[in-house]
């Protein structure tokens, strides 16, 4: 053959790195590399290369007859599939003819992209191309036409301007237009009538309601946890609200992105940038899985957990699926799994619960400041009533303030710092204190508001019977009662009282006697948890046994942690119940001294009554008393219902971060720092962090090299998906995915374009929805041209609009919307198309759908509350997805299901009903006028003679509201042209 | 437009799933279709054209049903010989515990079966046992969401909706996939149990009740007369019709007035599959419709066979409801035999019947049955280090399952435990071989059967799953 005429003796070697390596990735290592490559033979590694495979010496250094490598080349049966150019074969034969010397090994088989992969020359990860455009017009119609010709086909014509509005109003705020706003629109005879459509449209505030709902699909946000408990979230919604107004502010893409991610961490004191990291927790968690007893089984459950999260923001923001790089190497993109767990280093210290950001407003934060000073000058005040009482009880100090305390043989003497405590089961508050039976009775309060470390619990009890075991006189625990501290009877011993915990992992004995007085009287108890773990006991203020040192002290969580009085811990059942009456109860949140216990235990949670504390002051001080009451009374009031709380991530101290062995928990290897996709051209991946860099900086460093204006894949991604959102199919058809399984763009330049365009103009959403609507493109005729089908049946050149069927939401709000009774009111909690079903005797709960016919249900369909045990027939049928999985693109089905819900949903006859009564409303009693109106709001047009007169007869003989029932019905009404 | 003109035009994605779902029936190609399987399924020849599957919850003792353990009531009372401390979920690793009832060998085969299942002991010689399963958690739910759907999280496909989406229904008035919870409650989860994922929402399973209104808005929720039903379905036809012809009768809007008539035809279909009036007396009793204690189970399986009949492909019964006190599934903590008792009377005669009746109409040649549970339990008690106590904790080393029907030995059992029960150790089987089993039976590659999701060609069977194929006939 011809190539064996050149000498070898007159051919340099050629570079490995530069020259040969690069033809052994491309054509080579897809087959001849990684765990189990073929016929044993891995070209990867200079070692495993010299020594061949199961055929024998693959390259024989100098010698090609011996070089199996090279028969194979030469014979051109290797490669299989892609052929070698002839000077690709040179170059290999030159070089184990000129003695093979190998350069960087490994060879980086992610360099270049192969039949089967990517690599780092993939057109996703190269820099934005400023492409040229041609003079004049909207450059999307350039690319479009330009592609389009190549094709040797002619755009659609413009379509009508009913047509025109109606896509507009839907695709822009998911709603149809007026009758009023059409006709205006029809008649508008300036020439920019349609730009000023658009700007009009951008600029309400239903824009965001309805561009929010896609993205919370790609945040695959529910309201609930899923898997087994699947409790309710009542505060995942500030992150819901957080979106809309985002957008409709057109809040820079970067910002929008980075506030995602870190927005806590870069503005600690703005609640709403707390609120957008409901992003990083919106997907479902694991209660029994992150609290199971096993260590190994926890580990595993935290890595899904971490998974989640990676593979959320890699695919929402990168268009990359780095998750499948969580056990090995990415098989199709150059991602590689130590970049994996580099990723997730960011995310080791994500920790999810609701968090108190009252604080955070700035009038709250001034009325909690006032109250303080106030609260120290009534202190000043009342000093004198103070010593008084404490020489009359021998105190030696004022009794210690608790976080919280239980007055429940005064319930209405409870100061604000009480946590609301609901009575459960057979529990009865009487006068003398909380009565609980032992077989259901018990107390629970609302989450607590701070996190809790060292503490004291505190409780004056009286029992039912000292033969009794088990039972909890007070208890923190956590929410699911899986981690618990409390003053428990007898649950070990007879008689003794102990400090109770999950599993007895902090539980001694104290070594204190028996109890024998406290069903005669109540008795105090105190235990004390201090920092260094020790827990102390103390009876009537005098020390109980002898004090333990435990693995202590257990953190419970602010949102996460709540108060049980009666009961050992969840669930309420068993031996975990007390029988007896509990009169007081106080929870401090540092360990007391024992002289602190021993005051408290004489004041007996009493300080001087009121009438001791007027008595006690000059006619003076009381006056300077009442004034300050009177201004903490209004302080007060200033907070109350401000408060705001929010489903967000929790910063915690971040787990080490280490490479795990194809994923597996227990087989960890290196240390690992955050870091980013190396493949990714632009900023670097490497952020000079350390392994045991701060929480804060790990999620800030990988926002900010996310949302570098240098990072092409971050503008590309997020015009695409818009252009997505609003044809129905992406430049790129998978939106979450520019590897190598996503495909490549069908109008690459234009892609690049809009990127740019987005970079360039401040990354303004606005702007590229701006550039996408003016469009000739976007107002083309949906009509369906024969000989269009025939050369682009799936529309890729864009040479028509496709039409499209509504989403779930839009069809339900536009029935609302035509039914006149639709409620825009922006924000808040959702409305709930289901009722709370607590199954007995566990915590998880149940979402039993419901008809929710009140008014709260005719608000937008984005208020909905998403609890994933809580969908919709409905919506579902309309192909709503799962909210337990991100879904950048909604399936458009067609089923008889969706014509049942459609024909027979109580939400269809409840609208039918009051879409009459505004017919009759506004066109009177005529049936003819009454059907005119209904095409006019439904269709956006008049009726003709002959659907006039078939829908006139329907009304006539059956009412208006059978005729709605059927425009529900109607094509025409669910799909846009 | 020609029949190529209409494939590809389907294939933009509105009409076309649409269309290709309803003429399913008439046996179209489904490939290359937004949501539709690609290569089309059966993959091969299948052995079994629907499955029905019943799912214990709670994780059924195979030590006290299937798993006969002579080694187990030799120790009854001696401590667990292991170096490690077991890892179970409540930590508590009391004493070895014998089986709460006897076992027997039924049938001509002679398979061990204990007393605790005296009917389904009868049907002996039409089950497969497989005795050396193992989960990959001994957490309920990720557990039942592995047994269903491969993967221990929430929003993945569950088997049903990957069959809905292979092979679609044989009938055009009924749903691919069916789920009857149990009548006192629905599974911990509720719907994410037979959630459709991250595939076209119209694979999720669809809940017929037992008891009351089978399916959500089968007929109108509010009372109004034929006529004004009539007139109001009539004019949205002939409004559809019309805007049909006006947009060059895309297909898209016509598959939607196809929807209109084959919901019309569930609405007679549904009744009648779950009326049961025509059953006789003796296939009434043979379910144990006759009995409260198993009426309720026995309706669901009864139900489950009119389903299959028509075309339905694949039925999921589940027996028990969620985790709490009192105990209302499977989950034996507190006291085995009581728990067991209490749950294995409700479905005993049911599923013995239902096995009898597929079997006497010839179903059964067809017609796979799936008998799970999402682990089992432990050998040792759930109690102090020294008691024998009465309750067992969850084991997902080492538990039992069960197939009957089509294309398979019968009379067999597969695979063994350790000689007390704790780990399998012969030839252990995970859930992935048992769902590529389930999926060649049905005539399905399960390396080829996927959808596109987060980057992955997503399998039920993950990248893991052989059919095993010794119990294959």
């Amino acid at each position: 053959m011809a190539l064996t005429a050149v000498s070898i003796a007159h051919a340099a070697a050629p570079d490995f790195d530069t020259r040969v390596a690069p033809i052994l990735a491309r054509h080579c290592l897809d087959c001849h590399a990684g765990t189990d490559p073929k016929g044993g033979l891995d070209l990867s590694r200079r070692q495993t290369a010299m020594r061949g495979g199961d055929g024998g010496e693959a390259i024989v250094p100098g010698k090609l007859d011996e070089s199996l490598l090279w028969e194979n080349v030469a014979d051109g049966s290797m490669p299989p599939k892609s052929k070698l150019s002839d000077a690709e074969k040179a170059t290999l034969r030159d070089w184990i003819g000129g003695g093979a010397t190998w350069g960087t090994d490994p060879i980086d088989a992610f360099q270049v992209t192969t039949e089967r992969r990517a690599g780092r020359d993939w057109w996703a990860f190269r820099p934005l191309s400023r492409p040229s455009i041609g003079p004049g017009g909207n450059a999307i119609d350039t690319f479009v036409l330009r592609e389009l010709a190549k094709a040797g086909l002619k755009p659609a014509t413009t379509t009508d301007r009913r047509v025109l509005i109606r896509r507009l109003s839907f695709d822009v705020l998911g709603l149809p237009p007026t009758p009023e706003d059409i006709e205006t629109f029809v008649l508008d005879d300036r020439p920019d009538a349609y730009e000023r459509l658009v700007d009009r449209s951008l600029a309400s505030p239903q824009y965001g309601v309805r561009w929010a709902r896609p993205w919370l699909d790609l945040a695959r946000y529910g309201e609930s946890n899923g898997f087994e408990f699947d409790e309710f979230r009542p505060t995942a919604w500030p992150y819901r609200d957080w979106v809309v107004n985002a957008l409709n502010r057109d809040m820079p893409y970067d910002e929008f992105a980075r506030k995602q991610i870190a927005g806590d961490v870069l503005h600690p004191d703005d609640a709403a940038s707390i609120e957008a990291t409901g992003f990083l927790v919106a997907g479902a968690y694991d209660t029994v899985g992150q609290g199971q007893l096993s260590i190994a089984m926890r580990k595993a459950v935290r890595q899904d957990e971490l998974e989640d999260i990676v593979s959320t923001v890699g695919q929402t923001f990168l268009g990359l699926t780095v998750h499948c790089a969580r056990c090995h190497d990415h098989k199709f993109d150059p991602i590689r799994q130590v970049e994996y767990y580099r990723m997730s280093a960011a995310f080791a210290g994500v920790r999810r619960g609701e968090r108190d950001l009252t604080p955070l407003d700035p009038d709250v934060d001034v009325a909690k400041r006032r109250l303080t000073e106030l609260d120290a000058k009534v202190s000043v005040v009342e000093a004198p009533a103070w010593n008084k009482f404490r020489a009359s009880l021998k105190l030696s100090g004022n009794p210690p303030i608790p976080l919280a305390s239980w007055d429940f043989d005064r319930p209405s003497a409870n100061r604000e710092q009480a946590l609301l405590a609901t009575l459960k089961g057979s529990a009865r508050l009487l006068p003398e204190g909380l009565n609980v039976d032992g077989k259901s009775g018990y107390s629970a309060t609302v989450p607590l508001m701070h996190d809790l470390k060292a503490k004291t619990l505190e409780a004056w009890v009286k029992l039912d019977d000292l033969n009794q075991r088990g039972g909890g006189v007070i208890s923190v625990q956590s929410l699911d009662g899986s981690s618990f501290d409390g003053i428990i009877f007898a649950e070990n011993d007879p008689g003794l009282w102990m400090a109770g915990s999950e599993g007895f992992a902090r539980s001694r004995k104290f070594g204190g006697p028996p109890e024998t007085e406290a069903v005669g009287r109540p008795i105090h108890m105190a235990i004390v948890y201090s920092e260094d773990g020790t827990i102390s006991a103390y009876r009537d203020g005098k020390p109980y046994g002898k004090p333990y040192r435990s693995s202590g002290p257990v953190v419970f969580r602010a949102g996460q942690a709540q108060v049980l009085f009666g009961l050992r811990h969840a669930t309420p059942d068993g031996n975990r119940l007390l029988a007896g009456l509990i009169v007081r109860g106080r929870l401090y949140d540092r360990a007391l001294t024992a002289a602190e216990v021993a005051i408290s235990a004489s004041a007996g949670g009493n300080g001087p009554t009121p009438q001791a504390v007027e008595a006690a002051l000059s006619p003076a001080a009381r006056t300077e008393r009442a004034g300050l009451m009177a201004e903490i009374k209004a302080e007060t009031a200033k907070i109350k219902g401000r408060d705001r709380r929010a489903y967000v991530v929790q910063p915690a101290a971040p787990e080490p971060v280490h490479l795990l062995t194809r994923g597996n928990p227990a087989q960890p290897a290196q240390l690992l720092a955050t870091g980013g996709i190396a493949a990714i051209s632009g900023p670097s991946a490497e952020f000079g962090l350390a392994a045991d860099a701060p929480e804060a900086e790990r999620r800030i460093r990988l926002a900010t090299w996310m949302t570098s204006s240098q990072n092409p894949l971050f503008a590309r991604v997020i015009v695409n998906r818009l252009w997505q959102w609003h044809f129905g199919r992406g430049l790129v058809d998978q939106s979450s995915d520019f590897g190598f399984n996503g495909g490549r763009p069908s109008h690459p330049e234009l892609l690049d374009w809009l990127a740019g365009e987005l970079v360039s103009n401040g990354w303004s959403l606005k702007h590229i929805h701006r550039l996408i609507l003016t469009s000739k493109t976007y107002r083309q005729s949906s009509r369906l041209d024969p000989s269009l089908v025939k050369v682009d049946a799936d529309n890729r050149l864009l040479g028509r609009k496709s039409p499209q069927r509504l989403d779930a939401e839009m069809i339900r709000d536009a029935m609302f919307s035509v039914a006149g009774n639709l409620d825009l009111r922006p924000g808040g909690p959702g409305f709930r198309e289901f009722e709370l079903v607590k199954a007995e005797g566990t915590a998880a709960m149940f979402y039993r759908s419901i008809d929710a016919a009140g008014p709260e249900s005719s608000r937008r369909t984005l208020y909905r509350t998403w609890a994933r045990g809580g969908r919709s027939g409905f919506l579902d049928a309309f192909d709503c997805p799962d909210p337990s999985t991100t879904s950048p693109r909604r399936p458009v089905t067609t089923t008889p299901q969706q014509a049942l819900a459609m024909l027979n949903n109580a939400l269809t006859f409840r609208l039918a009903d009051q879409f009459a009564a505004r017919l009759r409303r506004e066109a009177g009693d005529d049936p003819a006028k009454q059907v005119e109106r209904a095409y006019r709001l439904a269709f956006g047009r008049n009726p003709d003679a002959i659907e006039s007169d078939r829908a006139a007869r329907v009304v006539i003989e059956h009412g208006a509201a059978v005729f709605a029932r059927a425009i529900f019905n109607s094509n025409e009404f669910l799909s846009i042209d | 437009m020609d029949r190529r003109e209409f494939f590809s035009w389907a294939k933009d994605g509105l009409g076309a799933t649409a269309f290709a779902s309803l003429l399913l029936r008439e046996g179209k190609a489904r490939a290359g279709v937004v949501g539709e399987a690609s290569p089309p399924c059966p993959h091969f020849a299948p052995k079994a054209k629907r499955a029905i599957h019943i799912c214990l919850v709670g994780a059924m003792s195979h030590l006290d049903t299937f798993d006969y353990k002579p080694g187990l009531i030799k120790a009854h009372g001696k401590p667990l010989q292991s170096t490690d401390r077991p890892d179970v979920f409540f930590g508590q690793v009391g004493l070895l515990r014998k089986p709460d009832w006897e076992f027997r060998r039924r049938g001509q085969s002679g398979l061990w079966i204990s007393d605790l299942f005296p009917h389904i002991g009868e049907m002996a010689d039409e089950l497969t046992v497989i005795n050396s399963m193992v989960a990959d958690t001994s957490n309920h739910t990720p557990a039942t969401f592995q047994e269903n759907g491969g993967f221990r999280l929430n929003g993945f496909p569950t088997l049903g909706a990957w069959l809905s989406y292979g092979l679609g229904t044989e009938a055009d008035d009924l749903p691919a996939f069916v789920v009857i919870p149990d009548a006192r409650e629905l599974p911990p989860g509720g719907s994410v149990n037979w959630s459709n994922g991250f595939l076209p929402a119209r694979h999720q399973g669809v809940v017929i009740r037992p008891k009351g209104e089978p399916i959500d808005d089968l007929f109108p929720s509010r009372k109004l007369s034929p006529a004004a039903d009539r007139a109001a379905r009539d004019l949205a036809i002939e409004m559809n019709r019309r805007h049909l012809a006006a947009h060059g009768n895309d297909d898209a809007l016509s598959a939607r007035i196809r929807g209109y008539e084959l919901a019309a035809r569930m609405q007679l279909a549904v009744p009648q599959v779950t009326g049961l009036q025509g059953e006789t007396a003796e296939t009434q009793g043979l379910y144990g419709l006759d009995r409260p204690e198993t009426a309720d189970f026995g309706r669901s399986c009864l139900i489950a066979r009119r389903l299959l009949e028509r075309g339905v492909r694949f039925v999921q019964l589940f027996s028990g409801g969620t985790f709490g006190s009192p105990r209302r599934n499977w989950d034996g903590h507190e006291d085995m035999k009581k728990n067991h008792s209490q749950e294995a009377l409700r479905i005993d005669k049911p599923v013995a019947g239902l096995l009898r009746d597929l079997r006497r109409r010839g179903l059964l040649d067809d017609t796979l049955v799936l008998f799970t549970t999402e682990f089992g339990r432990t050998p040792f008690t759930q109690s102090a280090a020294n008691v024998v106590g009465i309750g067992r904790d969850h084991n997902q080393y080492g538990f039992s399952v069960w197939m009957a029907g089509a294309g398979l030995k019968h009379g067999m059992a597969y695979g063994a435990t350790d000689e007390i029960g704790w780990k399998a150790v012969e030839k252990p089987a995970r859930w992935h071989d048992f769902h590529a089993t389930v999926l060649r039976l049905l005539g399905i590659d399960h390396e080829r059967l996927d959808y596109y999701h987060d980057g992955i060609r997503r399998r039920l069977t993950n990248v893991h799953g052989d059919p095993i194929r010794e119990i294959l006939a």
